[in-house]
């Protein structure tokens, strides 16, 4: 009988080290259409992301992808190396919007470890803090943020 | 008819003034999940009962709702009162998701005007700092954060959006 191959996914607290980079899989090329449903949907009322000859009016190319989005799919890109296996997401500091994202746009992300420590109220879980890079197909980076999550240790699962 | 508001320009935000924004928004499944999935978050937490009824010894009996998700649409519902004029937004920080949002769990939002100040680089907007506050309808604080926007002055703008002796300040 063949055993089957079962690829679990995500890394533990031990995993993580300070310093070590993260050039995150797939990557996304973003629409207008999506992120107008996205705008409309979680009522983001700004036309800017709904209405193509305001923006233009405003002096942009086109429609605005909604950095909300482009920031939700950069964190979503970045799931399984830093949180998948972890915990409760924390918080998130200095989200920075630097470069307008628009139709057609493909967006990849990238992390580096900045710190990590045992957590005090939660025995067998620690916090890991990355700074995480949200870039377009010329390399500039559109965003830039810091985000801590709990992260899961080995020896935890012990007591599950 | 102009397309955005005359009231909540550059001009009209000032440090300390408290929004009580007027609408809430009850969330359901179906925005936790086609956000969290056209976003291709992978974290189970998210998406599979399942998985979630056996994390941390039994403690959730639903998926969380995905905290990005949560963060837009408290944003959402403060939008068209503060960055309905906004000519970009800048930036996030100090996001902090207090409670876990569940399906059903409706949101109400207020905001605090942080700070006020000119643009170094745009002469025809300036920049609005305000913190948002969304609550469950018990009163439970779910996510606080601050928002950074680029927002149009009434004075360059107004003409231009279409309104007329209203928009003069």
């Amino acid at each position: 009988m063949t055993t089957a191959i079962r690829r679990e996914r995500g890394l533990l607290f031990e995993d993580f080290e300070i310093g070590q980079t993260f050039e995150h899989h797939w990557g996304r090329t973003v629409t207008a259409s999506e992120s107008m449903t996205y705008s409309n949907v979680t009522m983001n009322y700004n036309p800017l992301y709904f209405n193509v000859e305001y923006a233009r009016r405003l002096g942009y190319d086109g429609i605005l992808i909604n950095p909300l989005l482009v920031y939700t799919t950069v964190l979503g890109l970045s799931v399984e190396d830093l949180s998948e296996a972890g915990g409760p997401f924390l918080g998130v500091d200095n989200l920075v919007f630097r470069t307008p994202v628009y139709d057609g746009d493909t967006i990849t992300a990238r992390s580096v470890t900045l710190g990590k420590r045992p957590s005090g109220s939660r025995p067998g879980w620690g916090i890991v803090e990355w700074r995480t890079t949200g870039l377009n197909q010329r390399g500039d980076e559109v965003l830039g943020y810091r985000r801590s999550n709990l992260s899961r240790m080995r020896n935890a699962e012990a007591n599950r | 008819m102009p397309v955005t508001s005359v009231d909540n320009y550059f001009e009209d935000f000032r440090v300390g003034d408290v929004y009580d924004h007027p609408r809430g928004r009850t969330i359901d499944n179906n925005d936790n999940l086609w956000i969290t999935h056209v976003t291709m978050n992978t974290a189970q937490a998210h998406f599979n009962l399942d998985y979630m009824q056996h994390m941390m010894d039994g403690i959730f009996s639903e998926r969380l709702v995905m905290g990005a998700v949560t963060v837009a649409m408290v944003v959402g519902l403060t939008s068209e009162d503060m960055s309905e004029n906004a000519f970009m937004d800048q930036g996030l920080s100090a996001i902090r998701l207090s409670t876990p949002v569940y399906r059903d769990d409706t949101l109400y939002a207020s905001s605090e005007v942080l700070e006020v100040r000119d643009s170094d680089e745009r002469p025809d907007a300036g920049v609005v700092v305000y913190r948002f506050t969304g609550r469950k309808t018990d009163g439970s604080q779910v996510v606080q954060g601050e928002r950074t926007l680029l927002v149009k002055r009434r004075s360059h703008w107004a003409a231009d959006d279409g309104h007329g002796n209203e928009g003069r300040s």
